[in-house]
């Protein structure tokens, strides 16, 4: 297929001008539809696959959100067709397995840098090529936890590719697997991350990420009994990112 | 405690926030921006001033060539109180859209040398503290100072990866350029990583002493002094301002 004729994404079937400058891309699909809802107004763009689109404005700002589903492979394909389209900023807003005693449920996490435990980037660049967020779209990031009043910490977190080898649900002792990196001070334990990073920086493309500690393995709070709040303000902190980096004139 | 195994400093000899240069004369250089400083060790290639700047206690130790040694220095600086260190170094430019010699903020590197991989595992990413890297951006900007922000592609070889290797070099670095990786020299991953790990600040200001596309247009020395000077400048105001971060004004 020819790749330089603007033509509708294989994957995420939008065309380039169909999705805002700045996109939100949760790992599920149904958050999307809670975008939708803490937008001013909000529009079905389009769906396929895993893949579901939604447009719309907050203080009349447009911010697109885009489900990747879950897991570096799909995440790999969002993210380049991202690119093809134009988009200039790509933020995940997700969830994950927080590791550090004094994180609690509810947490945001602004990720600084990922672990490439994953294997698809591999196949893009060498395993020395680091996964780094893009330093504005982390200032952007605190700039909007701080104006909602919401706990975050700032730092590393690890991208793997088998949910059940290191989650709460895993076969065997996943604690004493884990262990080694809350040791080195990672953050949290997730399967997308450095994926959209890899792919976007080595574009030359802003890349970020925020999560919610939904599953704290060491600290405070399994099974939250506030999750579905604690969502809503992951993806407030996402839309609130967007706002900054429009006023910041990077959209 | 004893003093230091290689850079014989003691808890007290430094300031928060040390300068980390490669040159071993360079630490002279530099130390002699502070407001004063005074030479409080020299053992093998560490040569260590601490002096003041701006009411806050600021120190450079300069670690030698490589990885080995500036991971040597890393631990043991951590050891005795150091909070921020900051490289202050030179490499060669890989890309061909920035002026020659440039000045830049190293937001993170590629661990292309063996020490990151004996110290860490597979993928652990080398990023500069986030604190580091905005507070020399807005420096460089209060200075009017032009500076690129962008990655370094760290390694181990010398005359492999730079201008004086007999090998194909471009071949060699076309996945960095590609992926834009700004400039080549040694030790950012190593300060970057080692820092995340202990727990302090890790940044890096290098400039450039040439293109590794254009061989033949290096900058002049006159060129270097200057730059490397207004690398040293940012750094300083880059400690007032953590100093400032930390303990208030």
């Amino acid at each position: 297929m020819n790749q330089e004729t603007p033509h509708r994404q294989h994957h995420i079937n939008l065309l380039p001008g169909e999705a805002a400058p700045t996109i939100l891309v949760p790992g599920d699909p149904g958050r999307v539809k809670l975008f939708a809802e803490l937008m001013d107004e909000a529009w079905k763009v389009t769906e396929k696959r895993e893949y579901i689109t939604y447009t719309g404005k907050k203080d009349g700002v447009l911010i697109s959100c885009t489900s990747s589903g879950l897991g570096p492979s799909p995440t790999a394909i969002g993210v380049e067709e991202f690119i093809r389209i134009g988009t200039k900023n790509i933020i995940r807003v997700g969830t994950c397995g927080a590791l550090q005693p004094f994180m609690k449920a509810g947490d945001i996490i602004i990720v600084t840098g990922a672990v490439r435990g994953e294997r698809c980037t591999e196949e893009f660049i060498s395993i020395d090529y680091p996964a780094i967020a893009d330093y504005r779209i982390v200032r952007a990031s605190i700039d909007a936890c701080e104006r909602l009043g919401l706990t975050y910490h700032l730092g590393l977190v690890r991208t793997h590719d088998a949910f059940y080898l290191e989650s709460p649900w895993a076969h065997g002792d996943y604690k004493a697997r884990l262990q080694k990196w809350v040791d080195l001070g990672v953050l949290a334990v997730e399967n997308e991350c450095a994926t959209m990073l890899v792919v976007a920086s080595m574009q030359g493309v802003r890349a970020g990420t925020i999560l919610l500690s939904s599953d704290p393995i060491f600290g405070e709070g399994e099974n939250d009994p506030d999750l579905e709040k604690h969502k809503r303000d992951l993806v407030r902190v996402g839309i609130e990112t967007a706002k900054i980096l429009h006023e910041m004139g990077l959209d | 405690m004893e003093k230091q195994h290689h850079i014989q400093l003691l808890p007290g000899d430094i300031g928060e926030t040390v300068f980390l240069p490669g040159d071993v004369s360079r630490a002279k250089i530099i130390a002699d921006h502070f407001d004063s400083a005074e030479l409080v060790a020299s053992s093998r290639q560490y040569n260590t001033f601490t002096g003041m700047y701006k009411g806050v206690k600021v120190s450079v130790t300069s670690t030698g060539i490589g990885s080995a040694a500036a991971a040597i220095a890393i631990e043991e600086l951590v050891k005795v109180g150091a909070k921020n260190l900051i490289r202050i170094g030179t490499g060669g430019m890989m890309q061909t859209w920035l002026p020659n010699p440039a000045i830049l903020v190293i937001t993170g590197a590629v661990c292309g040398d063996g020490l990151t991989r004996e110290y860490f595992p597979k993928g652990f990413p080398a990023v500069a503290d986030f604190h580091t890297v905005e507070s020399m951006l807005a420096s460089a900007e209060e200075l009017g100072i032009e500076v690129h922000a962008g990655y370094e592609w760290s390694h181990d070889a010398f005359y492999a990866g730079s201008t004086l290797s007999k090998l194909n070099i471009l071949e060699i670095e076309k996945p960095w350029i590609d992926a834009g990786v700004l400039i080549a020299s040694q030790e950012a991953s190593t300060v970057l990583t080692l820092a995340t790990a202990r727990k302090v600040r890790g940044g890096v200001i290098l400039a450039s002493a040439g293109c590794h596309q254009y061989p033949d247009k290096g900058a002049t020395p006159e060129e270097m002094v200057m730059a490397i000077s207004n690398a040293t400048k940012i750094s300083l105001e880059t400690a007032v301002k953590l100093h400032a971060l930390d303990h208030g004004k």
